[in-house]
């Protein structure tokens, strides 16, 4: 059988073709999608907008030192379709996020999951989020 | 006898005459693709052509596409036009993750794009103007007519700086599209990049689209954007929320 030579994507095209979409809109290459962190503590703002929603929490560590952490979410357009409202998080509400770490060191990282105070738990909906992998 | 032959006959006109009218009816039906519709993917759909920039562009495109792959691959991605609120432009906007919707009015055919609300029009049975008489924007000026069920659009006037898939063109370009019903039933945009000063050839390539029967509108406003640009030109976050609420 011939192969079809209509259409033959070298690695180059592939390699665009998946970097053209990370550049048209943010690119999440700043956090780490090898490993996650959990983030246990109060909520200090929930912000609410486009282009990204952000969670900020101040957890405290091992020695009872409060660390303050900025967890970015994704547009809340694309939150809505997954089912978030802007009123299921508050100021003060105590919350379990998974993240992201930023690369940098930074106490920062993409939201990828929350456990609210209620217990139930509701992710994220980043798109291609399955490839920021969970670790313990 | 006679009877039954004038019958006949007349039963033979009627079908005649009924084809014969169906023959001479021009097709005006104009299809009717208002609604909220999302990016998909129609199997049936065929490939995009391969882009062919000129030696001198595809350098250029070259030397870009390297410097993007070499700051991401070290957590440093590069800004783009998002990191300043900005959409992204013609023809990129028919694209991407978010609805968007299209109305049909007397003379016009308005798509929205829900991310970063971006607005195009398409003025119907106008002429296209020279490429010099029109400013250089993020949507350019786009004039279309229906053939058959198909809405021809012709696009000129795009910003040399509003890039899609980081590929360069000249105030030259032109954009045509055919915007139709697949017999898949995916709306399709037939879109075909025309640049006599960067490309070797025009290239094609397709988006398809299915109906969000039930789906509203979101609004977008690009309204607290936590990156900024640093002095490399890196994609940065404020730890320190600009904007308090």
């Amino acid at each position: 059988m011939k192969p079809n030579r209509q259409w033959r994507p070298s690695a180059w095209i592939l390699a665009l073709a998946f970097a053209a979409p990370a550049l048209a809109h943010h690119s999440f290459a700043m956090y780490d999608n090898e490993r996650s962190i959990t983030v246990k503590g109060v909520v200090t703002k929930w912000q609410w907008t486009n282009p990204h929603a952000y969670l900020e929490i101040d957890a405290k560590d091992a020695s009872g030192a409060v660390k303050h952490y900025v967890l970015e979410g994704t547009s809340i357009n694309i939150m809505v379709r997954g089912g978030w409202r802007s009123n299921m998080i508050k100021v003060g509400d105590q919350v379990t996020a998974v993240a992201a770490p930023a690369k940098s060191g930074d106490p920062a990282g993409l939201l990828l999951e929350v456990t609210f105070a209620n217990g139930e738990k509701k992710d994220m909906s980043i798109p291609a989020g399955y490839t920021f992998k969970r670790t313990p | 006898m006679r009877v039954q032959k004038i019958l006949s006959l007349t039963a033979a006109l009627l079908v005649f005459g009924q084809l014969a009218l169906a023959a001479q009816k021009p097709i005006t039906a104009i299809p009717d693709i208002t609604g909220t519709w999302e990016s998909a993917r129609d199997p049936s759909a065929p490939p995009a052509q391969q882009i062919q920039l000129k030696p001198e562009y595809l350098q250029q495109k070259q030397a870009l596409t390297q410097a993007i792959s070499a700051a991401t691959a070290r957590g440093e991605p590069l800004a783009t036009t998002t990191q300043r609120c900005l959409g992204d432009g013609m023809p990129g906007m028919m694209g991407g993750p978010f609805p968007m919707e299209i109305l049909q009015s007397k003379g016009q055919v308005t798509i929205i794009q829900e991310a970063y609300t971006q607005v195009r029009r398409i003025y119907l049975d106008k002429p296209q103007k020279p490429v010099d008489e029109v400013e250089p924007g993020f949507f350019g000026r786009s004039v279309g007519h229906w053939e058959g069920g198909v809405l021809m659009v012709d696009t000129i006037g795009i910003k040399e700086d509003v890039l899609y898939r980081s590929n360069p063109h000249s105030s030259e370009m032109r954009i045509k599209e055919k915007i139709y019903y697949a017999p898949s039933g995916f709306l399709r945009d037939e879109v075909t990049i025309e640049d006599p000063v960067v490309l070797e050839k025009p290239y094609t390539y397709t988006v398809s689209y299915r109906r969000l029967p039930d789906y509203e509108m979101l609004e977008y406003v690009c309204e607290d954007n936590r990156y900024y640009v640093d002095e490399k030109g890196q994609q940065k976050l404020h730890l320190d929320a600009p904007v308090q609420k």
